[in-house]
């Protein structure tokens, strides 16, 4: 049993190494089965892990067998064996979509190449949750973001370069920091492993008060730029909508979210509540979140283009994490991470119903896009679904971390969040009714469309429906979700 | 104002690093924001490296015999630095290789002329 422990790395071999073996192959459906063998077998043992976690308990990983202050060590807690599986499974089921319309979407000759940025990217994410390690951190963060350029690159048109270069300057300013950050609490403890900064700091902090805060700075706003904390998002939109549509969904499904699950464990683990606390830089966040989540909503009213409207609601419901994380109480952070796996299922799955969309009928506006739902009705039924989750309708999971974080902001004594939360629930509602109501209602918008005239093959649909299935499922299964990340947490 | 002085290698890292980032967020020229790109992850490189030396003492690596642990610096920054220096280097190299593609698809790689063309 004791071999179960290593999976987290097998995991990240195998997909590296996988990786590499795709672009020696000439055969685009042996480099496509390739890409699903290595991810589904990544799926199985992240499941088998996290079931091992539940039982056993967490662990520290050591690589090389190099003991803890001078090697790297992964350390595997219930959050980050969920994680893995989550973002290994909703990979796992954009690849299957990818498979039948990514030849509509890039070059033959860049398939197989696609699939290497595909396999290397969730590799360096999965890094970047399991590792302790900060400095092992950035070299993750350095080749998740160029594997992610990669993605958004790969179409070749205009834009796309356009979108590549905004996304690439702010991430490397973004990481810039980030090692700026590293540099400072280096300097301050002489380590690298989280936990053994964490216990020098503690002793340490008070010696150096303005290093301390400055680091602090450097994470949240370097780690902000990358993950779209609000004001920090303009890159968003334009990399989210212009890439393949494969990409745009683990770009905002998974991408941003793995460097907000390092924000909070740089946060929580390094700097600790007593450090937090004293600094007050929650605030910060808690009102950047809140300005994110009413701003991004009211940004994605007024666009015309459907992916920029998605990409746009990313933003609002970025800010969502970022309320829970500066809450600060152990449910407010346990809602952000649970926010994380809702919204990773349900953005994953609207992305991917708008490509669809989108390539069925040609059209990218709004205006065009009008009656779809008499043209595609099953593609436009679960778009719905996940645009309900979206709007907070109860049993879905975006219903219930909305409810849990005004509980959490009522525990922390701060009700004007929930006026917050109020007018940001609305403000979705606003954007993503229209797109439902015109596509299913309304005489004029179906005059001339044929029904189901435009609808994809089931089978070409059959991740999506998983997708769809698991975030209601998630949703059901809210409560045990949430008691397990809140035991991790402790 | 003594310590600044004093701490010489890490006051001019900071500066440094705020030149470079002004030049990536400010400047128009795609070349020009991939040198101050590289200023600020030379000016991360210089105050890693400044941590890791204390003056009078050896590289570590030992020639002859083994002078003690006071005798050598501390390697760790310098072989941290060397990985970061690997990851400036396949940044800027993918940054350039794309700026190549914007001049071939705009004909030009001013920042401003580049969005203004979205209007049109």
């Amino acid at each position: 049993m004791k071999s179960i422990e290593s999976f987290p790395l097998i995991i990240i071999l195998i997909l590296f190494v996988s990786a590499f073996s795709m672009p020696l192959i000439k055969k685009i459906k042996i480099v496509k089965g390739i890409s699903l063998v290595s991810m589904s077998l990544a799926m199985i043992l992240a499941l088998i892990n996290l079931i091992y976690v539940i039982d056993k308990g967490g662990y520290l990983y050591r690589i090389g067998h190099f003991n803890a202050p001078y090697g790297i060590e992964f350390r595997i807690g219930i959050i980050e064996a969920m994680m893995g599986l989550l973002f290994t499974f909703v990979v796992l089921m954009i690849i299957w979509y990818s498979i039948y319309s990514i030849d509509k979407e890039i070059k033959q000759s860049k398939i197989a190449l696609y699939y290497l940025l595909i396999n290397i990217l969730i590799g360096s994410l999965l890094g970047v949750v399991y590792s302790n390690d900060l400095f092992n951190c950035f070299v993750f963060i350095e080749v998740g973001t160029l594997a992610s350029c990669g993605t958004i690159i790969v179409k070749d048109k205009k834009e796309n370069m356009k979108a590549t270069m905004k996304y690439l300057i702010m991430s490397c300013l973004g990481s810039g920091l980030v090692l700026m950050g590293i540099a400072y609490l280096y300097s301050m403890t002489g380590h690298l492993n989280m936990s053994y900064i964490h216990e020098e700091l503690i002793n340490c902090y008070l010696n150096y008060p303005n290093a301390v805060l400055i680091a602090i700075g450097l994470f949240i706003i370097g780690l902000g730029v990358k993950s779209a904390m609000f004001p920090l998002h303009n890159w968003l939109p334009d990399a989210h909508s212009s890439a393949p549509t494969s990409s745009s969904a683990i770009l905002s499904s998974l991408v941003l979210k793995a460097f907000v699950l390092l924000l909070i464990k740089i946060l929580y683990r390094v700097f600790g509540m007593e450090i937090l606390e004293y600094y007050s830089v929650l605030n910060i966040i808690l009102i950047l979140g809140g300005l994110g989540m009413i701003f991004g909503s009211v940004f994605a009213i007024y666009q015309k283009n459907i992916k920029r409207v998605i990409a746009y609601s990313t933003v609002a419901q970025m800010g969502y994490i970022f309320l829970g994380i500066g809450i600060g109480s152990n449910l407010g952070v346990s809602i952000a991470i649970f926010h994380i796996i809702g919204h990773a299922v349900t953005k994953s799955a609207l992305f991917l119903l708008v490509g669809a969309m989108i390539e069925q009928t040609g059209q990218k506006s709004l205006e065009h896009l009008k009656g779809v739902g008499k043209e595609m009705p099953l593609t436009l039924g679960l778009f719905t679904i996940c645009s309900l989750s979206m709007i907070g309708i109860p049993i879905l999971p975006g219903f219930i971390s909305k409810w849990h974080l005004s509980l959490a902001s009522i525990e922390a004594g701060n009700t004007v969040l929930i006026g917050v939360i109020l007018l940001s629930s609305l403000l979705n509602a606003v954007y993503y009714f229209p797109i439902v109501i015109n596509g299913f209602f309304g005489e004029e918008n179906l005059k001339g469309k044929v029904y189901k005239s435009k609808s994809k093959p089931l089978k070409e649909l059959m991740p999506v429906i998983f997708l769809v299935v698991s975030m209601v499922y998630v949703g059901l299964e809210s409560k045990g979700i949430i008691n397990l990340i809140s035991l991790g947490f402790e | 104002m003594e310590g600044l002085i004093n701490n010489y290698y890490e006051t001019g890292a900071i500066i440094l690093f705020g030149i470079g980032f002004a030049i990536l967020l400010l400047h128009n020229n795609l070349i020009k924001k991939i040198i101050g790109m590289n200023i600020m992850d030379t000016a991360i490189f210089l105050f890693f490296i400044a941590k890791g030396y204390i003056i009078g003492r050896d590289a570590p690596i030992i020639i002859g015999a083994h002078k003690g642990v006071h005798g050598y610096i501390n390697p760790l920054p310098s072989a941290l630095m060397l990985t970061g220096i690997v990851v400036a280097v396949s940044t800027t190299a993918f940054a350039l290789a794309l700026t190549v593609k914007l001049y071939d698809g705009y004909g030009t790689i001013e920042v401003d002329e580049i969005i203004k063309m979205r209007s049109d």
